[in-house]
């Protein structure tokens, strides 16, 4: 594996149960250092797809590398190289966020992990949660700490599912503060969202989900000068989601 | 350490947090306790009673027998454990075994450990081994009161004999108890509501206990838990003849009971095993097959089935 190798390769990626198909043949490739956002509305198969690339489901047909790592024969070397934070995030209540942490650290198996527990609070700015249990955390609070268990191993890749579901505009903010640092230190970060605005302001990809089929694919730069504003971003966003969905 | 142990870790620290289990586990100690005390109680009772024989039958001059607790098992007095370990101890073990599952379910972090490097076979080893330990535990402290029990109590003196036939009854309890432990691990791995595994594992925790001693041996539900009246011979009908020979070998309660008493030394002489397969046979191959069906349970469990918004 190189640095140049993408950080996600897909052909024909599906996933079905039974008759019902959920995320059609997918193909896509999304190179390193991206913030790629993935759009869609509810039930459009975004969740479905990030859990096929974490390994979390199996996939129908279909192939995919993650980080260099092929999804049905480097399952482990794929996930050690990727950080997760699902929607909702809740971890063990009764534990300290520093327990949590360090649970998490020593699964990924890092064997200097009470250094990295403390780096990755310190540089999401929670230090002051350490000692505290997790069960009388807000929603925004949870979520970095959330966060925190998905980049301790510092990962290549990070798989953020809805990240700012539930969050209030504070949270929101910080939230995109983070991606833009994690970013900036060379993260590759696949986003699954619904809300547009974050998808402007933090991505520098993006693609569109409708009903299981990709149906638009192409770099934030391109969308930008072809679609203009926000607004025209909606547009898009809505245009093609809803004609997939009236087809 | 393991990736495995440290999964175990992670579950025992959990479990001590766990109000239910810590409830459950304080009630099956307790109830040791009170067993202890029974055996104690009864030992000095027969004690009193007799020292007051031994004075009244040497004073009108007639020759004094031995103490009647000589000639039965020391073990014997301990006889109620069986009880304990049939009810709270197993459902102790029930409950720990879906606690384990269910709370990593519950707090959500099932897929936070399913996209990480360890294996779930890793993970399924982890979760066994720490419901393992922990019905070692629980099993350890009872075996401790007993012994202290024993140690304590006037007039009776243990062989060395007796004290490994102790440790034989209380390898044979955890054994017992960790099977349905398993039952309800691989339970909780296979249905992910909440109630689900616990509610299967307890059917088959009363199906085991009372009903399958009601068909074998015409053994009624009180009588069932009592260590003395659930040890009776197969009625002598061409029903519970033939339930007994087909049931028999996966009545476990009834094979930990005979068992039990085997090793206490109050088994009824000449009372003969249910079915054609020796009770501990019967035992360890159940034992495996709540093994395996916990780790393939395991196996199969779906991390993004249930959690906390289902």
């Amino acid at each position: 594996m190189t640095t140049t190798t993408p950080a996600i390769v897909t052909r024909d990626l599906t996933k079905s149960y039974g008759a019902a198909t959920i995320l059609h043949p997918l193909t896509i490739t999304i190179p390193r250092g991206e913030v790629f956002g993935f759009l869609g509305h509810n039930g459009a198969g975004k969740t479905t797809t990030i859990r096929l690339l974490t390994t979390l489901l199996a996939p129908s047909a279909g192939q995919a590398s993650v980080a260099g790592h092929d999804l049905a024969t480097d399952p482990m070397a794929l996930r050690a190289a990727i950080g997760y934070l699902p929607e909702n995030v809740r971890l063990y209540d009764r534990f300290t966020t520093q327990e949590n942490l360090v649970f998490f650290g020593r699964l990924s198996g890092l064997s200097d992990v009470e250094d990295r527990v403390a780096d990755t609070l310190a540089f999401l700015g929670i230090e002051a949660l350490a000692d505290r249990r997790v069960g009388t955390f807000s929603k925004g609070m949870r979520q970095r700490v959330g966060l925190a268990q998905a980049i301790l191993h510092r990962p290549e890749l990070l798989f953020l599912d809805e990240p700012t579901s539930g969050l209030d505009p504070m949270g929101v903010r910080l939230l995109r503060e983070i991606v833009a640092r994690l970013h900036a230190s060379g993260m590759t970060i696949f986003m699954n969202t619904h809300l547009l605005s974050e998808v402007a302001l933090t991505c520098t990809s993006i693609g569109v989900l409708a009903q299981g089929r990709l149906v638009y694919h192409d770099r934030m730069e391109a969308v930008t000068a072809k679609y203009g504003d926000e607004r025209a971003l909606e547009d898009l966003y809505l245009g093609v989601g809803l004609s997939e969905v009236t087809a | 350490m393991t990736p495995a142990s440290i999964v175990a870790a992670q579950s025992l620290a959990a479990l001590l947090r766990e109000r239910t289990v810590l409830l459950i586990a304080g009630i099956f100690t307790a109830m040791v306790l009170v067993s202890a005390w029974m055996g104690w109680s009864a030992t000095a009772t027969v004690n009193g009673i007799y020292a007051d024989a031994v004075i009244y039958l040497q004073s009108i001059g007639q020759p004094v027998p031995a103490n009647p607790l000589g000639q039965t098992s020391a073990l014997g007095v301990l006889r109620n454990l069986t009880v304990y370990v049939s009810l709270i101890g197993t459902f102790a073990a029930i409950v720990t075994g879906q606690r384990l599952i269910e709370a990593d379910r519950r707090a959500g972090v099932l897929p936070l450990i399913a996209a990480r490097p360890p294996a779930r076979m890793t993970y399924v080893a982890g979760k066994m081994q720490a419901l393992a330990l922990a019905t070692a535990a629980l099993v350890t402290l009872a075996a401790v009161i007993s012994g202290l029990t024993l140690v304590l109590l006037p007039a009776i003196a243990v062989t060395a004999g007796e004290w490994l036939r102790l440790g034989g009854f209380f390898l044979l309890s955890w054994a017992y108890v960790t099977l349905f432990g398993m039952v309800a691990l691989g339970a909780a791995a296979r249905i992910p509501a909440t109630a689900g595994g616990l509610l299967a594992a307890t059917i088959l925790w009363l199906a085991v206990t009372f009903v399958l001693p009601a068909l074998t041996g015409n053994v009624n539900p009180t009588a069932a838990i009592n260590p003395i009246s659930a040890l009776v011979a197969t009625p002598e009908t061409p029903v519970f003849t033939i339930l007994g020979t087909v049931l028999g070998p996966v009545s476990l309660s009834e094979a930990y009971a005979y068992l039990a008493a085997g090793l206490m030394g109050y088994l009824p002489a000449g009372l003969v095993p249910r079915g054609v397969v020796p009770p501990f046979l019967s035992l360890i191959v159940l034992v495996a097959a709540a093994l395996v069906f916990a780790l393939r349970s395991g196996l199969a469990l779906d991390p993004n089935a249930g959690g906390p918004d289902a």
